[in-house]
């Protein structure tokens, strides 16, 4: 005989009784034995078994038996909720939780860093290029007119470049449609980078900073590897990817909402476009070195980058995990390798 | 929305308030649940919802939900929390993918993004009534199921009608200021929002009170929208109060901050924009905590259900104690001591509200509109309508 409490679903009206097992049926009655009931054990629908919470076996009609969480005998109800069974036991022990803990931070660290990539890399090879150019003009239209100003440069200086980037791209295989444009941009100041769907812009700001013309192309050739890889439409969709899995974990994990949910998107999404960064930069020096460029000039480009933005030198030091590019130390070191690389395999008649 | 952790995760029906002179019967709720078996129930949920990308996190919502219903007792009887996993898994889908489009839709195309704004805009009075719903049907007591009408036209006029009367006194504004009156026309334009917004709020929990059903008995509520505007009257008190230690913090680190500014404009330092957030802290904080605690406990001794009555005694400075520290719990322990922070909060916001009334809580009735013996159309709800929707 086990304690309960039976309600009959019709009422809120709560009724002491005692319930006992006859082979398949479940009986139950009042401590006065005025009022018993009966019923076969497969009508009832147990709930699952959660830490300390009674059990409530329901019939079809509503009604309803509450028994404590430790009273109810095991075998009443064995084939009900097994996978729950197993998260129970696991819910029970500091051990599973401690795992838990092990198993949250590696399974978001492969979601972040495998997972939401890996799909987004599949869904944009199956984006068309058309609505791949859409979006590249309509970030370009919003642009245009407020931080994109009509250029400055000479039409003879335009001629010059647009020959050289031309020149460049015929060199390269595998590049999908590109064009450059020139905008003076008081506003971004010396800077150059890849719209989706082909288009390079370069700020008249830049093209003033830069040495030579081999920085020049050490430039565009850093942004025909965002082009050649799909780097913005890719980087745009593990973005969104991120805010739909971010959004969804804040859902169910936290309610705080803004700031624990900005700030590792934020992270997250700086950690991939440094990934691409970095990509860009050795597609930029194999390309350099195939059309017989010395990658030196990827060198030359940077540091006249820095020589434009002396600001950046200070934020480089406090935000080293969370600027977007890699460091500028780090890829002027890699040109450099780039570079000596490069002059080994160069015969030596062309060193005087 | 629906604020969960309002109600500690637990859907509390909005029942009413103190009769001070009855010696009646009270009973207070009782929170049972500890923050040890919580934290376990909830880690090891969570790393199970991550291994099986999402689809086991309808499974672990219901079982975390259970733990926090089931803790809460009235009467010596646990509420019970009653939804399957499958609709709520169905709502979590829809809602990725409402968000999902609504991410990439603006990359695409900026009008989308607009429209799907729009859209959401046009449906939130309709989702607001479609998760009243669904938490009011899985939610019972005793046996007996909670339940909400599926009054539209009400939410309509209340989360979404009354705010195009918000507007009035912008365009009041807006006409004074052509007509050469603009400090006339922001004073105006103050006054008439100060008119309208206690007594939306007011309205808007009336409206939730009122099509709430109970044991066959429906909840009526005296909405007296003269306590309204003294609550927000308050506010301004509180919020001109809570200006000084923000005001003093920000004083304090702004010439600090100037001297970054100065030496770098273009880039402001992460350092900034975190002290913008320490600043804002307190003050948000403080005004927030003060509206939600005071709200809530109007909605609770504001309303009836059948001879019961409800007491609702949160206080300020507790409950802005608990906020902080369990805030500040959280960010310290990335997220670790959410289900410590949830528990407590639980268990202060039992302790402060009591049922009053001389019946012995036995005296409610099955109703057929709380039990869908409308058959086979209650079913579809769940699987299509009665999602739980997570916005």
């Amino acid at each position: 005989m086990i304690p309960a409490v039976y309600f009959d679903g019709r009422s809120t009206r709560a009724t002491p009784v005692s319930v006992w097992r006859e082979d398949a049926e479940l009986h139950w009655q009042t401590a006065d034995r005025q009022r018993a009931w009966h019923a076969p054990l497969a009508a009832f629908e147990p709930s699952a078994r959660v830490i300390g919470l009674p059990y409530t076996l329901r019939l079809h009609d509503g009604a309803h038996l509450q028994i404590d969480h430790d009273l109810l005998p095991d075998d009443w109800f064995p084939r009900h909720h097994r996978l729950e069974r197993v998260v129970d036991w696991l819910e029970r022990r500091w051990p599973a939780a401690l795992a838990g803990i092990a198993v949250i931070v590696v399974s978001m660290g492969c979601l972040f860093e495998f997972g939401v990539p890996w799909a987004a890399d599949r869904i944009a090879t199956h984006i068309p290029a058309g609505l791949e150019r859409t979006m590249g003009t309509q970030s370009l239209t919003a642009m245009e007119g407020r931080l994109l100003l009509p250029t400055t440069l000479t039409t003879t200086q335009q001629a010059h470049y647009q020959a050289l980037f031309r020149r460049f791209v015929r060199g390269v295989p595998d590049l999908p449609v590109v064009n450059l444009r020139f905008y003076k941009a008081p506003a971004i100041g010396a800077n150059a980078f890849a719209m989706p769907g082909g288009t390079v812009v370069f700020t008249d700001e830049l093209a003033k900073a830069l040495p030579d013309d081999e920085a020049f192309i050490a430039v565009i050739a850093h942004e025909l590897g965002h082009q050649a890889h799909h780097h913005m439409l890719r980087q745009v969709l593990r973005g969104s990817g991120v805010f739909i899995v971010a959004g969804m974990l804040m859902g169910d994990v936290t309610s705080l909402g803004g700031i624990t949910a900005g700030v590792p998107m934020f992270l997250v999404n700086a950690h991939y476009t440094r990934g691409f960064e970095a990509d860009a930069d050795s597609y930029a020096f194999d390309a350099l070195a195939r059309q017989g460029i010395d990658p030196v000039a990827f060198v030359h480009a940077m540091q006249a980058l820095e020589r434009e933005h002396p600001e950046l030198k200070d934020v480089e030091k406090d935000m080293r995990y969370v600027s977007s590019h890699p460091m500028t130390a780090e890829r002027i070191a890699q040109a450099d390798r780039a570079s000596q690389a490069f002059r080994a395999r160069q015969p030596v008649a062309q060193h005087p | 929305m629906h604020d969960e952790t309002m109600a500690s995760g637990v859907y509390l029906p909005e029942i009413g308030s103190a009769d001070e002179r009855s010696a009646a019967h009270t009973r207070q709720l009782q929170f049972n649940g500890n923050a040890g078996d919580y934290f376990r129930i909830w880690i090891v949920n969570v790393a199970l919802s991550l291994v099986t990308l999402g689809i086991y996190s309808a499974w672990a919502t219901v079982r975390t939900r259970r733990y926090m219903y089931s803790n809460t007792t009235l009467a010596g009887t646990p509420f019970e929390y009653l939804a399957r996993p499958l609709p709520i898994l169905k709502g979590r889908l829809l809602t990725a993918a409402i968000f999902g489009a609504y991410a990439l839709g603006g990359q695409f195309f900026k009008p989308a993004q607009a429209l799907a704004g729009l859209i959401i805009a046009a449906f939130m009075p309709w989702m607001i009534v479609k998760s009243l719903m669904f938490r009011a049907r899985y939610s019972s007591w005793r046996g007996l199921r909670f339940y909400f009408t599926d009054d539209f036209m009400g939410a309509y006029k209340w989360y979404l009608g009354v705010y195009f009367l918000m507007g009035i006194p912008f365009i009041v504004m807006t006409i004074s200021a052509m007509a050469g009156h603009p400090i006339f026309g922001g004073l105006l334009a103050l006054v008439g929002f100060a008119g309208l917004y206690p007594w939306i709020k007011g309205n808007q929990q009336q409206w939730m009170a009122e099509n709430h059903h109970f044991g066959g008995k429906t909840f009526s509520f005296d909405g007296d929208m003269g306590r309204y505007y003294a609550i927000y009257g308050l506010m301004l008190l509180v919020a001109i109060v809570w200006m000084i230690p923000t005001g003093g913090l920000a004083s304090t680190l702004f010439p600090f901050f100037k001297e970054q500014m100065a030496s770098r404009p273009k880039v402001p330092p992460i350092g900034f924009i975190l002290g913008i957030y320490a600043c804002m802290v307190p003050f948000y904080l403080g005004v927030w905590t003060f509206i939600h605690t005071r709200m809530t406990n109007m909605l609770y001794n504001q309303s009836q259900l059948g001879t019961y009555r409800f007491r609702s005694t949160l206080a300020y400075w507790p409950m802005l104690a608990i906020y902080l520290t369990n805030g500040l719990a959280v960010l310290c322990t990335i997220g670790l001591a959410m289900p410590w922070a949830r528990i407590r909060l639980a268990r202060y916001r039992a302790a402060h509200l009591e049922i009053i009334g001389d019946g012995d809580l036995n005296d409610f009735v099955r109703d057929a509109l709380a039990h869908g013996e409308i058959g086979a159309t209650a079913t579809e709800m769940d699987s299509l309508l009665g999602i739980d929707i997570g916005l």
